[in-house]
Protein backbone atom coordinates (compact mmCIF):
# COMPACT_ATOMS: atom_id res chain seq x y z
CA UNK A 1 0.00 0.00 0.00
CA UNK A 2 1.12 3.33 -1.60
CA UNK A 3 0.87 6.65 0.85
CA UNK A 4 0.37 10.16 -0.65
CA UNK A 5 3.25 12.54 0.33
CA UNK A 6 2.95 16.20 -0.67
CA UNK A 7 6.35 17.08 -1.88
CA UNK A 8 6.25 20.83 -2.80
CA UNK A 9 4.49 23.62 -5.32
CA UNK A 10 4.72 22.54 -8.65
CA UNK A 11 6.28 25.48 -9.36
CA UNK A 12 9.18 24.82 -7.41
CA UNK A 13 10.13 22.23 -9.70
CA UNK A 14 10.69 23.09 -12.80
CA UNK A 15 11.90 21.30 -15.58
CA UNK A 16 15.51 19.96 -14.85
CA UNK A 17 15.14 20.86 -11.03
CA UNK A 18 15.43 17.84 -8.60
CA UNK A 19 14.26 17.93 -4.90
CA UNK A 20 15.27 15.85 -1.92
CA UNK A 21 12.73 15.01 0.56
CA UNK A 22 11.97 12.45 3.50
CA UNK A 23 9.00 10.84 3.24
CA UNK A 24 7.55 7.66 4.95
CA UNK A 25 10.77 7.39 6.52
CA UNK A 26 13.57 7.60 3.84
CA UNK A 27 14.88 9.70 1.33
CA UNK A 28 13.12 10.18 -2.12
CA UNK A 29 15.01 12.21 -4.74
CA UNK A 30 11.69 13.59 -6.77
CA UNK A 31 12.45 14.77 -10.35
CA UNK A 32 11.14 16.89 -13.18
CA UNK A 33 12.17 15.51 -16.31
CA UNK A 34 10.70 17.80 -19.42
CA UNK A 35 7.18 18.20 -17.43
CA UNK A 36 7.41 14.70 -16.34
CA UNK A 37 7.86 14.04 -12.52
CA UNK A 38 9.85 11.00 -10.74
CA UNK A 39 10.82 9.49 -8.10
CA UNK A 40 13.84 7.75 -6.96
CA UNK A 41 14.86 6.37 -3.46
CA UNK A 42 18.05 8.32 -2.43
CA UNK A 43 20.32 5.12 -2.71
CA UNK A 44 22.70 3.74 -4.85
CA UNK A 45 22.65 0.10 -5.00
CA UNK A 46 26.15 -0.05 -5.36
CA UNK A 47 27.30 1.30 -1.79
CA UNK A 48 24.67 3.32 -0.40
CA UNK A 49 25.67 6.41 -1.59
CA UNK A 50 23.00 9.35 -2.13
CA UNK A 51 22.28 8.53 -5.58
CA UNK A 52 20.14 11.43 -5.85
CA UNK A 53 22.70 13.79 -5.30
CA UNK A 54 24.76 13.09 -8.24
CA UNK A 55 24.60 14.85 -11.67
CA UNK A 56 22.03 14.83 -14.06
CA UNK A 57 22.85 14.18 -17.43
CA UNK A 58 22.60 12.52 -20.90
CA UNK A 59 24.74 9.48 -22.45
CA UNK A 60 26.52 8.57 -25.12
CA UNK A 61 25.60 6.26 -27.95
CA UNK A 62 27.40 4.36 -30.60
CA UNK A 63 26.32 3.08 -34.57
CA UNK A 64 30.10 1.51 -35.01
CA UNK A 65 32.67 0.32 -33.33
CA UNK A 66 35.02 3.27 -32.04
CA UNK A 67 32.91 5.58 -33.50
CA UNK A 68 30.60 7.98 -30.98
CA UNK A 69 27.22 8.30 -32.38
CA UNK A 70 24.27 11.17 -31.17
CA UNK A 71 24.54 12.63 -27.02
CA UNK A 72 20.75 11.36 -25.90
CA UNK A 73 18.66 11.62 -22.93
CA UNK A 74 19.68 14.86 -22.30
CA UNK A 75 18.29 15.10 -18.26
CA UNK A 76 16.73 12.10 -18.10
CA UNK A 77 20.23 10.08 -16.68
CA UNK A 78 21.58 10.46 -13.11
CA UNK A 79 25.17 9.57 -12.10
CA UNK A 80 25.62 8.32 -8.55
CA UNK A 81 27.95 11.16 -6.95
CA UNK A 82 30.24 8.76 -5.65
CA UNK A 83 31.35 5.97 -8.26
CA UNK A 84 29.40 7.96 -11.39
CA UNK A 85 27.14 4.70 -12.53
CA UNK A 86 24.42 5.43 -14.53
CA UNK A 87 20.56 5.24 -13.98
CA UNK A 88 17.57 5.89 -15.70
CA UNK A 89 15.52 8.47 -13.58
CA UNK A 90 12.07 7.15 -14.90
CA UNK A 91 12.72 3.59 -14.01
CA UNK A 92 15.40 3.72 -11.51
CA UNK A 93 17.23 1.12 -13.67
CA UNK A 94 20.89 1.50 -14.41
CA UNK A 95 22.05 1.70 -18.18
CA UNK A 96 24.93 -1.32 -17.62
CA UNK A 97 22.45 -3.95 -16.60
CA UNK A 98 18.54 -3.45 -15.74
CA UNK A 99 18.44 -6.10 -13.26
CA UNK A 100 20.63 -3.29 -11.19
CA UNK A 101 18.60 -0.68 -10.00
CA UNK A 102 17.37 1.57 -7.25
CA UNK A 103 13.26 1.87 -6.16
CA UNK A 104 11.14 3.96 -7.73
CA UNK A 105 8.13 5.57 -6.54
CA UNK A 106 4.84 7.07 -8.45
CA UNK A 107 4.94 11.33 -8.83
CA UNK A 108 2.79 13.43 -10.35
CA UNK A 109 1.29 16.28 -10.13
CA UNK A 110 -2.03 16.76 -8.15
CA UNK A 111 -4.29 19.71 -6.71
CA UNK A 112 -2.76 20.72 -3.71
CA UNK A 113 -4.84 19.71 -0.15
CA UNK A 114 -6.19 23.33 1.63
CA UNK A 115 -4.09 22.58 4.74
CA UNK A 116 -1.04 21.90 3.33
CA UNK A 117 1.18 25.21 2.71
CA UNK A 118 4.58 24.91 0.85
CA UNK A 119 5.49 28.17 1.45
CA UNK A 120 5.30 27.71 5.00
CA UNK A 121 8.44 26.00 5.17
CA UNK A 122 7.62 22.58 5.34
CA UNK A 123 8.79 20.88 2.40
CA UNK A 124 7.13 17.64 2.86
CA UNK A 125 2.94 17.11 3.57
CA UNK A 126 2.50 14.16 4.26
CA UNK A 127 -1.46 12.76 3.43
CA UNK A 128 -2.82 9.35 3.61
CA UNK A 129 -4.65 8.91 0.27
CA UNK A 130 -7.27 7.24 1.77
CA UNK A 131 -10.36 8.19 4.04
CA UNK A 132 -11.36 6.21 6.96
CA UNK A 133 -13.00 3.34 5.36
CA UNK A 134 -10.29 2.64 2.79
CA UNK A 135 -12.40 4.49 -0.44
CA UNK A 136 -10.13 6.74 -1.97
CA UNK A 137 -10.35 10.23 -1.54
CA UNK A 138 -13.04 12.27 -3.86
CA UNK A 139 -10.72 15.15 -4.73
CA UNK A 140 -13.22 17.30 -5.49
CA UNK A 141 -15.72 16.80 -2.85
CA UNK A 142 -12.99 16.99 -0.47
CA UNK A 143 -11.20 19.49 -1.44
CA UNK A 144 -13.47 21.58 -3.27
CA UNK A 145 -10.97 22.20 -6.22
CA UNK A 146 -13.13 21.65 -9.28
CA UNK A 147 -14.90 24.71 -10.86
CA UNK A 148 -16.52 23.00 -13.41
CA UNK A 149 -19.59 24.64 -14.53
CA UNK A 150 -19.33 27.88 -12.24
CA UNK A 151 -18.41 31.37 -13.30
CA UNK A 152 -14.55 31.63 -12.20
CA UNK A 153 -13.43 34.50 -10.11
CA UNK A 154 -11.04 37.00 -11.50
CA UNK A 155 -7.75 35.65 -10.28
CA UNK A 156 -8.88 31.80 -11.37
CA UNK A 157 -5.76 31.39 -13.75
CA UNK A 158 -3.39 32.41 -10.57
CA UNK A 159 -5.16 30.43 -8.23
CA UNK A 160 -4.78 27.14 -10.46
CA UNK A 161 -1.25 26.87 -10.93
CA UNK A 162 -0.38 28.38 -7.14
CA UNK A 163 -2.41 25.20 -6.51
CA UNK A 164 -1.13 22.36 -8.00
CA UNK A 165 1.11 20.03 -6.16
CA UNK A 166 4.28 17.62 -6.66
CA UNK A 167 2.84 14.08 -5.03
CA UNK A 168 4.72 11.07 -4.68
CA UNK A 169 3.30 8.16 -3.52
CA UNK A 170 5.65 6.06 -1.11
CA UNK B 1 59.41 -39.65 -20.20
CA UNK B 2 56.14 -37.74 -20.18
CA UNK B 3 53.27 -39.13 -21.14
CA UNK B 4 50.14 -37.63 -22.26
CA UNK B 5 47.76 -36.71 -19.81
CA UNK B 6 45.87 -39.53 -19.20
CA UNK B 7 42.25 -38.04 -19.79
CA UNK B 8 40.84 -40.83 -21.70
CA UNK B 9 37.26 -41.56 -21.14
CA UNK B 10 35.88 -38.91 -23.66
CA UNK B 11 34.45 -40.71 -26.75
CA UNK B 12 33.38 -37.86 -28.12
CA UNK B 13 37.18 -36.49 -29.15
CA UNK B 14 39.87 -38.59 -30.15
CA UNK B 15 42.59 -35.75 -28.80
CA UNK B 16 44.45 -35.37 -25.67
CA UNK B 17 47.05 -33.07 -26.09
CA UNK B 18 47.28 -29.45 -27.89
CA UNK B 19 50.43 -27.79 -26.99
CA UNK B 20 49.56 -23.67 -28.21
CA UNK B 21 53.41 -23.14 -28.00
CA UNK B 22 56.12 -25.19 -29.91
CA UNK B 23 59.51 -23.06 -30.74
CA UNK B 24 61.00 -24.41 -33.92
CA UNK B 25 63.49 -22.37 -35.48
CA UNK B 26 66.01 -22.12 -38.12
CA UNK B 27 69.50 -23.37 -37.23
CA UNK B 28 71.26 -20.25 -38.26
CA UNK B 29 70.77 -16.47 -39.30
CA UNK B 30 71.86 -17.86 -42.76
CA UNK B 31 68.86 -20.23 -43.27
CA UNK B 32 66.59 -17.78 -42.74
CA UNK B 33 68.31 -14.89 -44.77
CA UNK B 34 67.77 -16.80 -47.64
CA UNK B 35 64.19 -16.17 -47.49
CA UNK B 36 64.48 -12.27 -47.48
CA UNK B 37 64.01 -10.31 -50.84
CA UNK B 38 67.60 -9.48 -52.65
CA UNK B 39 67.39 -5.94 -50.83
CA UNK B 40 67.95 -7.40 -47.59
CA UNK B 41 69.26 -10.45 -48.17
CA UNK B 42 72.81 -9.41 -48.37
CA UNK B 43 72.45 -7.35 -45.41
CA UNK B 44 71.02 -10.68 -43.43
CA UNK B 45 69.05 -10.95 -39.75
CA UNK B 46 69.87 -7.67 -37.92
CA UNK B 47 67.09 -7.54 -34.78
CA UNK B 48 67.22 -5.34 -31.96
CA UNK B 49 69.77 -6.99 -28.96
CA UNK B 50 68.00 -8.23 -26.01
CA UNK B 51 68.86 -5.91 -22.77
CA UNK B 52 69.20 -9.58 -20.63
CA UNK B 53 69.28 -12.90 -21.54
CA UNK B 54 68.66 -15.64 -18.80
CA UNK B 55 70.98 -16.83 -16.30
CA UNK B 56 71.60 -19.92 -17.37
CA UNK B 57 71.25 -19.17 -20.92
CA UNK B 58 69.88 -22.88 -21.39
CA UNK B 59 67.35 -24.54 -23.69
CA UNK B 60 66.68 -28.48 -24.45
CA UNK B 61 70.23 -29.38 -25.44
CA UNK B 62 68.72 -32.20 -27.41
CA UNK B 63 66.55 -29.65 -29.66
CA UNK B 64 69.95 -28.30 -31.44
CA UNK B 65 70.57 -29.29 -34.81
CA UNK B 66 72.81 -32.08 -35.84
CA UNK B 67 76.59 -31.84 -34.06
CA UNK B 68 76.13 -28.27 -33.41
CA UNK B 69 74.30 -29.13 -30.48
CA UNK B 70 74.47 -27.09 -27.35
CA UNK B 71 76.91 -24.49 -27.97
CA UNK B 72 74.59 -21.35 -26.37
CA UNK B 73 71.49 -20.69 -25.47
CA UNK B 74 68.54 -19.90 -27.62
CA UNK B 75 69.21 -16.05 -27.69
CA UNK B 76 73.16 -16.37 -27.86
CA UNK B 77 74.40 -19.62 -29.98
CA UNK B 78 75.69 -20.01 -32.89
CA UNK B 79 73.04 -22.35 -33.88
CA UNK B 80 69.38 -21.78 -32.44
CA UNK B 81 67.54 -24.25 -30.02
CA UNK B 82 64.95 -26.32 -32.18
CA UNK B 83 66.02 -26.31 -34.91
CA UNK B 84 66.26 -29.89 -34.92
CA UNK B 85 63.56 -31.76 -36.82
CA UNK B 86 64.53 -35.09 -35.41
CA UNK B 87 63.98 -33.82 -31.94
CA UNK B 88 60.89 -31.66 -32.01
CA UNK B 89 59.10 -34.80 -33.68
CA UNK B 90 60.35 -36.83 -31.11
CA UNK B 91 58.47 -34.27 -28.43
CA UNK B 92 55.12 -35.16 -29.68
CA UNK B 93 55.53 -38.28 -29.78
CA UNK B 94 56.74 -37.89 -26.05
CA UNK B 95 54.22 -36.27 -25.15
CA UNK B 96 51.52 -37.89 -26.88
CA UNK B 97 50.55 -34.78 -28.93
CA UNK B 98 48.06 -34.30 -31.44
CA UNK B 99 48.80 -30.90 -32.38
CA UNK B 100 51.08 -28.25 -31.66
CA UNK B 101 51.86 -24.84 -32.81
CA UNK B 102 54.64 -23.37 -34.38
CA UNK B 103 55.83 -20.17 -32.98
CA UNK B 104 59.24 -19.95 -34.08
CA UNK B 105 62.41 -18.23 -33.00
CA UNK B 106 61.58 -15.99 -30.03
CA UNK B 107 64.19 -13.00 -30.59
CA UNK B 108 63.01 -11.97 -34.12
CA UNK B 109 61.74 -9.04 -31.94
CA UNK B 110 59.29 -8.33 -35.14
CA UNK B 111 57.39 -5.20 -33.71
CA UNK B 112 60.03 -3.73 -32.31
CA UNK B 113 62.29 -3.28 -35.47
CA UNK B 114 62.32 0.44 -36.14
CA UNK B 115 62.85 -0.30 -39.97
CA UNK B 116 58.77 -1.45 -40.55
CA UNK B 117 59.48 -2.57 -44.33
CA UNK B 118 62.67 -4.55 -42.83
CA UNK B 119 60.31 -5.73 -40.12
CA UNK B 120 57.76 -6.83 -42.69
CA UNK B 121 59.81 -8.48 -45.05
CA UNK B 122 61.49 -10.66 -42.06
CA UNK B 123 58.16 -11.80 -40.78
CA UNK B 124 57.43 -12.67 -44.24
CA UNK B 125 60.73 -14.56 -44.38
CA UNK B 126 60.18 -16.60 -41.34
CA UNK B 127 56.54 -17.59 -42.31
CA UNK B 128 57.87 -18.73 -45.92
CA UNK B 129 60.79 -20.62 -44.34
CA UNK B 130 58.31 -22.56 -41.77
CA UNK B 131 55.96 -23.34 -44.43
CA UNK B 132 58.35 -24.51 -46.62
CA UNK B 133 60.83 -26.67 -44.13
CA UNK B 134 58.67 -27.36 -41.47
CA UNK B 135 54.61 -27.73 -41.70
CA UNK B 136 55.69 -30.51 -44.25
CA UNK B 137 57.19 -32.79 -41.72
CA UNK B 138 54.58 -33.71 -39.57
CA UNK B 139 50.75 -33.16 -40.01
CA UNK B 140 50.66 -32.40 -36.24
CA UNK B 141 52.80 -29.28 -37.01
CA UNK B 142 50.13 -26.22 -37.12
CA UNK B 143 51.30 -23.10 -38.38
CA UNK B 144 51.19 -19.19 -37.44
CA UNK B 145 51.73 -16.62 -39.42
CA UNK B 146 54.16 -14.06 -38.16
CA UNK B 147 52.57 -10.47 -38.81
CA UNK B 148 54.43 -6.84 -38.72
CA UNK B 149 51.77 -4.86 -36.62
CA UNK B 150 53.36 -1.51 -38.10
CA UNK B 151 52.43 -2.19 -41.69
CA UNK B 152 48.96 -3.28 -41.31
CA UNK B 153 47.83 -3.02 -44.46
CA UNK B 154 51.09 -5.61 -45.94
CA UNK B 155 50.46 -7.98 -43.56
CA UNK B 156 46.77 -7.83 -44.16
CA UNK B 157 47.46 -8.81 -47.63
CA UNK B 158 49.68 -11.38 -46.16
CA UNK B 159 47.45 -12.64 -43.98
CA UNK B 160 45.26 -12.85 -47.46
CA UNK B 161 48.20 -14.53 -49.56
CA UNK B 162 49.35 -17.20 -47.21
CA UNK B 163 46.14 -18.03 -44.38
CA UNK B 164 44.13 -20.03 -46.83
CA UNK B 165 46.49 -23.15 -46.12
CA UNK B 166 44.61 -25.64 -44.28
CA UNK B 167 47.82 -25.77 -41.89
CA UNK B 168 47.60 -22.50 -40.86
CA UNK B 169 44.96 -21.60 -37.85
CA UNK B 170 46.53 -18.24 -36.35
CA UNK B 171 48.40 -14.92 -36.88
CA UNK B 172 51.07 -14.61 -34.15
CA UNK B 173 51.69 -11.14 -33.02
CA UNK B 174 55.54 -11.21 -31.64
CA UNK B 175 56.48 -8.83 -28.81
CA UNK B 176 53.29 -7.43 -27.32
CA UNK B 177 54.75 -3.37 -26.96
CA UNK B 178 54.05 -1.72 -30.18
CA UNK B 179 53.92 2.05 -31.04
CA UNK B 180 50.59 1.84 -29.97
CA UNK B 181 48.34 -0.21 -27.83
CA UNK B 182 47.10 -3.10 -30.56
CA UNK B 183 43.56 -2.28 -29.81
CA UNK B 184 43.99 0.99 -31.70
CA UNK B 185 41.89 1.39 -35.28
CA UNK B 186 45.41 1.70 -37.08
CA UNK B 187 45.98 -2.15 -36.50
CA UNK B 188 42.54 -3.46 -37.20
CA UNK B 189 43.22 -4.45 -41.36
CA UNK B 190 45.21 -7.25 -39.40
CA UNK B 191 42.20 -8.27 -37.76
CA UNK B 192 39.97 -7.83 -40.10
CA UNK B 193 42.01 -9.97 -42.51
CA UNK B 194 42.60 -12.64 -40.00
CA UNK B 195 38.50 -13.07 -39.20
CA UNK B 196 38.22 -13.04 -42.98
CA UNK B 197 40.47 -15.58 -43.53
CA UNK B 198 39.24 -17.69 -40.61
CA UNK B 199 42.11 -17.74 -38.47
CA UNK B 200 42.84 -16.55 -34.66
CA UNK B 201 45.13 -14.39 -33.12
CA UNK B 202 48.09 -15.61 -31.20
CA UNK B 203 49.78 -13.33 -28.89
CA UNK B 204 53.56 -14.42 -28.09
CA UNK B 205 55.10 -12.64 -25.38
CA UNK B 206 58.96 -12.75 -26.25
CA UNK B 207 60.75 -10.42 -26.98
CA UNK B 208 58.26 -7.61 -26.06
CA UNK B 209 59.77 -4.55 -24.86
CA UNK B 210 63.28 -5.48 -25.66
CA UNK B 211 65.65 -3.60 -27.85
CA UNK B 212 64.63 -0.45 -29.02
CA UNK B 213 61.22 -1.11 -28.18
CA UNK B 214 58.91 1.22 -25.19
CA UNK B 215 59.65 -0.64 -22.03
CA UNK B 216 57.35 -3.87 -20.56
CA UNK B 217 56.60 -1.51 -18.02
CA UNK B 218 56.11 1.50 -17.25
CA UNK B 219 58.38 1.33 -14.44
CA UNK B 220 61.00 1.39 -17.41
CA UNK B 221 63.31 -1.61 -18.80
CA UNK B 222 64.18 -4.25 -16.66
CA UNK B 223 68.10 -5.01 -16.07
CA UNK B 224 67.85 -8.93 -15.84
CA UNK B 225 65.91 -11.61 -17.49
CA UNK B 226 64.66 -12.50 -14.10
CA UNK B 227 62.96 -9.19 -13.46
CA UNK B 228 61.88 -9.06 -17.70
CA UNK B 229 60.07 -12.53 -16.83
CA UNK B 230 58.45 -11.44 -13.62
CA UNK B 231 56.62 -8.39 -15.56
CA UNK B 232 55.95 -8.98 -18.81
CA UNK B 233 52.67 -10.11 -18.11
CA UNK B 234 51.85 -6.47 -17.36
CA UNK B 235 52.29 -5.79 -21.46
CA UNK B 236 50.04 -8.13 -22.21
CA UNK B 237 47.49 -6.94 -19.29
CA UNK B 238 47.87 -3.34 -21.28
CA UNK B 239 46.99 -5.20 -24.64
CA UNK B 240 43.98 -7.33 -23.47
CA UNK B 241 42.79 -3.99 -22.05
CA UNK B 242 43.39 -2.06 -25.37
CA UNK B 243 41.47 -5.27 -27.61
CA UNK B 244 38.63 -5.12 -25.01
CA UNK B 245 38.20 -0.96 -24.65
CA UNK B 246 38.87 -0.12 -27.77
CA UNK B 247 35.80 -2.58 -29.35
CA UNK B 248 38.22 -4.96 -31.42
CA UNK B 249 36.20 -8.10 -29.62
CA UNK B 250 33.33 -6.93 -30.25
CA UNK B 251 33.78 -5.33 -34.31
CA UNK B 252 36.00 -8.69 -34.77
CA UNK B 253 33.19 -11.48 -32.99
CA UNK B 254 34.72 -14.30 -35.06
CA UNK B 255 37.85 -13.65 -33.64
CA UNK B 256 39.95 -15.39 -30.98
CA UNK B 257 43.00 -14.34 -29.37
CA UNK B 258 45.37 -16.40 -27.31
CA UNK B 259 47.45 -14.74 -24.97
CA UNK B 260 50.73 -17.03 -25.07
CA UNK B 261 53.40 -17.68 -22.27
CA UNK B 262 52.12 -14.59 -19.99
CA UNK B 263 50.43 -16.28 -17.10
CA UNK B 264 47.21 -16.18 -16.11
CA UNK B 265 46.18 -15.54 -12.46
CA UNK B 266 46.51 -11.53 -13.61
CA UNK B 267 43.15 -12.22 -15.71
CA UNK B 268 40.57 -11.93 -12.98
CA UNK B 269 41.90 -9.27 -11.57
CA UNK B 270 41.99 -7.34 -14.89
CA UNK B 271 38.40 -8.93 -16.18
CA UNK B 272 36.70 -8.01 -11.95
CA UNK B 273 38.68 -4.33 -12.21
CA UNK B 274 37.38 -3.93 -15.71
CA UNK B 275 34.00 -5.30 -15.39
CA UNK B 276 33.62 -2.64 -12.09
CA UNK B 277 34.99 0.02 -13.94
CA UNK B 278 32.87 -0.63 -16.75
CA UNK B 279 29.39 -0.15 -14.38
CA UNK B 280 30.38 3.50 -14.68
CA UNK B 281 32.66 4.29 -17.50
CA UNK B 282 30.72 2.76 -20.15
CA UNK B 283 29.46 5.48 -21.26
CA UNK B 284 33.56 6.49 -22.99
CA UNK B 285 33.08 3.10 -24.35
CA UNK B 286 29.33 2.82 -25.78
CA UNK B 287 30.40 -0.06 -28.87
CA UNK B 288 30.37 -2.07 -26.15
CA UNK B 289 27.82 -4.66 -25.75
CA UNK B 290 28.26 -6.68 -23.01
CA UNK B 291 30.92 -5.94 -19.89
CA UNK B 292 34.19 -6.78 -20.31
CA UNK B 293 34.67 -10.25 -18.85
CA UNK B 294 31.90 -11.40 -21.40
CA UNK B 295 34.26 -10.77 -23.96
CA UNK B 296 36.83 -12.40 -22.73
CA UNK B 297 35.55 -15.65 -21.75
CA UNK B 298 33.46 -15.59 -25.53
CA UNK B 299 36.73 -14.73 -27.02
CA UNK B 300 39.96 -14.45 -25.31
CA UNK B 301 42.01 -17.48 -24.10
CA UNK B 302 45.49 -18.03 -22.14
CA UNK B 303 48.37 -20.67 -21.97
CA UNK B 304 49.62 -22.59 -19.01
CA UNK B 305 53.11 -21.87 -19.07
CA UNK B 306 55.29 -21.14 -17.30
CA UNK B 307 53.10 -23.07 -14.73
CA UNK B 308 52.82 -21.61 -11.50
CA UNK B 309 53.54 -23.08 -8.65
CA UNK B 310 52.27 -21.66 -5.01
CA UNK B 311 54.41 -23.75 -2.14
CA UNK B 312 51.05 -25.47 -1.77
CA UNK B 313 49.70 -26.21 -5.19
CA UNK B 314 46.21 -26.88 -4.43
CA UNK B 315 45.73 -23.46 -2.98
CA UNK B 316 46.07 -22.55 -6.57
CA UNK B 317 43.62 -25.20 -7.46
CA UNK B 318 41.84 -22.86 -5.72
CA UNK B 319 42.13 -19.85 -7.13
CA UNK B 320 41.38 -20.92 -10.75
CA UNK B 321 38.21 -22.34 -9.79
CA UNK B 322 37.41 -18.68 -8.57
CA UNK B 323 37.41 -17.45 -12.27
CA UNK B 324 36.57 -20.50 -14.00
CA UNK B 325 39.91 -20.48 -15.32
CA UNK B 326 38.95 -24.17 -16.63
CA UNK B 327 37.03 -22.12 -19.39
CA UNK B 328 39.81 -19.89 -20.33
CA UNK B 329 43.25 -21.83 -20.24
CA UNK B 330 44.77 -24.06 -23.17
CA UNK B 331 48.29 -26.11 -22.66
CA UNK B 332 51.30 -25.10 -24.02
CA UNK B 333 54.73 -26.55 -23.27
CA UNK B 334 57.25 -23.33 -24.54
CA UNK B 335 59.55 -26.07 -26.52
CA UNK B 336 62.35 -26.04 -25.88
CA UNK B 337 63.71 -23.51 -23.86
CA UNK B 338 64.63 -23.21 -20.21
CA UNK B 339 61.07 -22.56 -18.89
CA UNK B 340 59.59 -25.73 -20.76
CA UNK B 341 56.85 -27.34 -19.12
CA UNK B 342 55.85 -30.92 -19.31
CA UNK B 343 52.47 -31.82 -19.59
CA UNK B 344 52.60 -33.33 -16.46
CA UNK B 345 53.56 -31.01 -14.77
CA UNK B 346 51.57 -28.02 -16.23
CA UNK B 347 48.39 -28.09 -13.98
CA UNK B 348 48.45 -28.19 -9.98
CA UNK B 349 46.75 -30.89 -8.00
CA UNK B 350 42.70 -31.41 -7.81
CA UNK B 351 41.72 -30.20 -10.72
CA UNK B 352 38.42 -31.78 -12.13
CA UNK B 353 38.85 -34.21 -14.88
CA UNK B 354 36.68 -32.06 -16.90
CA UNK B 355 38.93 -29.14 -16.45
CA UNK B 356 42.06 -31.05 -17.14
CA UNK B 357 40.85 -32.09 -19.92
CA UNK B 358 39.05 -28.73 -21.33
CA UNK B 359 42.64 -27.34 -20.77
CA UNK B 360 44.79 -29.98 -22.15
CA UNK B 361 43.12 -30.26 -25.58
CA UNK B 362 39.01 -28.93 -25.45
CA UNK B 363 39.54 -25.18 -25.83
CA UNK B 364 42.19 -25.81 -27.95
CA UNK B 365 40.12 -28.08 -29.93
CA UNK B 366 37.29 -25.52 -30.29
CA UNK B 367 39.28 -22.41 -30.14
CA UNK B 368 41.31 -22.94 -33.57
CA UNK B 369 38.22 -25.52 -35.12
CA UNK B 370 40.63 -28.97 -35.20
CA UNK B 371 39.76 -32.06 -36.53
CA UNK B 372 40.35 -35.33 -34.31
CA UNK B 373 42.49 -36.60 -37.05
CA UNK B 374 44.90 -33.86 -38.57
CA UNK B 375 44.15 -35.67 -41.99
CA UNK B 376 40.78 -34.37 -41.88
CA UNK B 377 42.33 -30.67 -41.59
CA UNK B 378 40.76 -28.71 -44.91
Amino acid sequence: MTTRHEVCSASELEPGDRKLVEVGGISVGVFNVDGEYHALNNVCPHQLADLCEGPVTGTTTSDEVGEFGEWVRDGEIIRCPWHGWEFEIESGESLFNPHVRTRSFEATVEEMAPDCDPTDGESVCERANETADGNAVDQEEKYGTSLAGDEPPVDTYEVEVESETVVVYV
Amino acid sequence: MAQAPQSSGDAESGLSLVDCDLHQSYATDDELAGYLPERYESRGIVIPELLFRHESSSSRPDSFRGDETATGGYNSADVYAGSSKEAVIDILDENGTDYAFLTHQTDLTINGIPNTDYAFELAKAANEYAMEEWIPEDDRLLMSLFVAMEEPEKSAEMIREMGDHPRVRQILIQSVVGRNPFGQEYYWPVYEAAEEMGLQVGLHVSSTGTGTMYPPTAAGHPTTSIEWSSVVPSAYMGTLASLVTEGVLEKYPDLGFNFIEGGYMWVPQLMWRMDNLWKAARSQVPWLEKRPSEYIYDQVRFTTQPAHFPEDPRRLTKLMEAFDAEKLLMFSSDYPHHDTDDPEHALPPGLSEEARERIYYKNAQEFYDLPDDPADLE
